[in-house]
């Protein structure tokens, strides 16, 4: 079997604040098949964004990658993004990678046109000149369905809405065909209908283009409409990990479970008070011991779940949990 | 629907007509050169002791909506009466006593508490503005609020900045609550919080309405918590009640296309009937220039001539309004039948979007 596209290994981020080493991302393992989509999911400060950060090397000071690997395998290279150059880099980062930020806002420079921002990321990859770029970019334009390509070329991000400038995001993402795209909190700033364009242009690209997906929300019904693969974090760590169809049908970590139960469900006619995780996730400074959700976790029993910390087993082929009780739970 | 007794029981809030437009002004002179019509025409009711959701994109105006019932912005024209007092039509005296009785819960849990304020003063300042009880008194006042709100009395003497998101956003309901009012407007008041947060303050609020008798104007775009928490929805566009009625039949038997098309948008997490998703094309337009006619017809997948020229009318089946020339069209045709029609229009809406899928341009 061929390596995958992204593979991560073990990797530990950690930021030296006052508080002393806070490990936000503290051994995560993952990776990514070519024309696959993955979802990584979890509630804010469970490490879900500094992993993608990581991933491209864009995590900056006080914050250190400070173990683990991350394999990039293309046709022709294999590299590892935590020892690669910064030449090497350079070429990965909008390259071969390419990012979608959640803020369509805060991640477009406002004091330059859709056009010229499209057109630089081409230029900065590929040798070709300024009208050959910008031709490309009114290409982009055309395939992530802006209307009027022509005209917004020569716009600014403030002339356009929110839905329109994710589209603009996701053409300078795509403007060197990379074989990955990361996508954090893509839709979070958007609207239901325009969510719903979105997340069917990118459904759509995939497919035809297959370009793997790294998709990071905090949104399981998004998850379960456009993933393939699902991963659930808390606190830094991945606690369980599954096909989409699997992981929504028979999720084994109490987590999982309480998350998908905390959600009212727009089909369903009941009532009766919403299941609820007690407490907060904890911050890096107060990573509980053993299993991290224990305090908040109804199934906890000592002295395993306080003291030993579960490893991510596999319980069923491609159905892995960090739970030292996920099938007497569920039985 | 045949729960409505208007004559005897006339509702807590009722709404009529309402138009809050913004001034665009331009040039040296700051002439007024236009105006953004945030909100349009707004009517509905609010029963004693009931929930109405208000759900809709950014921009239709739901939380100018929610402002206007309070005057924090001054309506342009209609009607807003609360417990029969004319809320537009009091003086400054009038409207304080009448702002005891209706509070707010807004948005973000950052950006409503005054950081440089404990939470005793942020608590205490409504009631000493309404002049309620003694200092002994308040402080047993504000400890009921924040008991009922899940939080210890120990956080009077703290800072906002202590608390997370969702003990932020219990503060800013025990704020509202200390004034013992009958009714308050939540303006997204979940958006902002994580989903098992989310649902510790959903609960909050369902149980406090049973315990104290609320009655909410809950504004959202999320129509699962919508669903879950209102009695009556009422779906927005472009400054308009595009469709309104019991909870149950506008989510079971949506009759508008804007409404289906909300609907089916929401993502579900049953991965095994992945809905066919009705995927509306372009953006809100502009609220300062609406679209003639149907305001929703540029985005409508069945708009047809009489919808580009003629406001459609509202059309009332028994307490389920929508405002739609297709579906009143297809509701004559099927006798009435709102589940009937519902599904032919879902029908149609898919069959327009899957036909009209848009040629791609090779890369």
């Amino acid at each position: 079997m061929a390596a995958p596209l992204l593979e991560i290994k073990d990797l530990v981020t950690v930021f030296h604040a006052s508080e002393g080493r806070l490990p936000a991302v503290d051994g995560v393992s993952l990776s990514i098949e070519r024309g696959r989509t993955l979802g990584l999911v979890g509630e804010s400060g469970c490490g879900k964004s500094v992993t993608a950060m990581s991933t491209l090397r864009l995590v900056s000071s006080p914050g250190r990658i400070e173990s683990g690997s991350i394999t990039f395998t293309t046709e022709d290279e294999s590299i590892d993004l935590v020892t690669a150059s910064e030449k090497q880099l350079r070429k990965v980062r909008g390259g071969r990678i390419g990012m979608i930020f959640q803020e369509p806002m805060t991640s477009l420079n406002p004091v330059f046109t859709i056009g010229n921002q499209i057109a630089e990321v081409v230029q900065l990859h590929r040798k070709v000149s300024r009208s050959e770029a910008r031709s490309r970019a009114l290409e982009m334009l055309q395939l992530v369905r802006v209307a009027d390509p022509q005209q917004r070329l020569d716009e600014y991000p403030h002339q356009l809405s929110g839905g329109m400038r994710q589209r603009v995001m996701i053409a300078i993402a795509l403007a060197c065909e990379p074989d990955l795209i990361i996508a954090d909190e893509p839709t979070t700033a958007l609207d239901v209908t325009i969510q719903a364009q979105i997340l069917e242009l990118l459904d759509d690209l995939r497919s035809r283009l297959g370009t793997a997906i790294l998709l990071i929300t905090h949104d399981l019904g998004v998850v379960a409409e456009t993933c393939d693969d699902v991963a659930v974090m808390y606190a830094g760590r991945i606690v369980e990990q599954a096909s989409a169809v699997e992981l929504f049908s028979r999720p084994l970590h109490p987590y999982t479970i309480g998350l998908l139960r905390a959600r009212p469900n727009v089909d369903a006619r009941d009532r009766s008070p919403l299941a609820t995780i007690p407490g907060m996730v904890p911050p890096p400074q107060d990573f509980p011991s053993g299993c991290r959700f224990h305090p908040r976790c109804s199934h906890a029993r000592e002295p395993q779940c306080n003291l030993d910390p579960p490893a991510l087993r596999e319980v069923s082929p491609g159905h892995f949990v960090r739970c030292h009780f996920a099938e007497e739970i569920n039985s | 629907m045949s729960e409505q007794h208007p004559v005897t029981d006339p509702a807590l809030l009722q709404v009529k007509d309402l138009e809050t437009h913004f001034p665009i002004k331009k040039g040296l002179l700051r002439r007024q050169v236009g105006s953004v019509k945030a909100v349009d025409g707004v009517t509905f009711d609010i029963p004693r002791g009931k929930t109405l959701g208000l759900v809709g994109e950014s921009g239709c105006g739901k939380t100018t909506v929610g402002r206007s019932l309070l005057r924090l912005v001054e309506p342009t024209n209609g009607e807003v009466l609360f417990d029969d007092h004319s809320v537009r039509k009091e003086n400054a005296r009038g409207l304080r006593s009448l702002r005891r009785r209706m509070q707010i819960v807004f948005q973000d849990p950052y950006g409503s508490l005054n950081p440089r304020m404990k939470i005793r003063s942020i608590l205490e300042e409504g009631l000493i503005l309404h002049k309620m009880g003694e200092e002994s008194a308040r402080l047993e006042q504000m400890k009921q609020a924040l008991e009922r709100t899940g939080l210890s009395p120990a956080v009077l003497e703290r800072y906002p900045h202590e608390f997370s998101g969702g003990q932020r956003q219990r503060i800013a309901i025990a704020r509202a609550l200390v004034l013992k009012p009958e009714f308050l407007v939540l303006d997204e008041p979940v958006s902002a919080l994580d989903v098992s947060i989310q649902a510790q303050v959903i609960n909050l609020l369902k149980e406090l309405k049973q315990e104290l008798g609320l009655t909410y104007l809950f504004i959202s775009h999320d129509l699962s918590v919508v669903e879950y928490l209102a009695d009556n929805v009422a779906v927005m566009y472009l400054g308009q009640i595009v469709e309104s009625a019991e909870v149950g039949q506008l989510c079971q038997q949506p009759l508008h296309p804007y409404t289906l098309a909300l609907f089916s948008a929401v993502p579900s997490v049953e991965v095994k009937n992945r809905r066919q998703r009705i995927v509306l094309t372009g953006d809100v337009p502009s609220p300062s220039r609406p679209p003639a006619g149907c305001r929703f017809h540029p985005r409508c997948p069945l708009a047809e001539t009489v919808c580009r020229e003629v406001e459609p009318p509202q059309v009332d089946l028994a307490g389920h309004r929508f405002h739609c020339h297709v579906a009143s069209r297809e509701l004559e045709r099927c006798g009435g039948n709102a589940a009937k029609t519902s599904a032919e229009m879902q029908a149609a809406i898919t069959a327009a979007t899957s036909d009209s899928t848009e040629p791609y341009s090779a890369v």
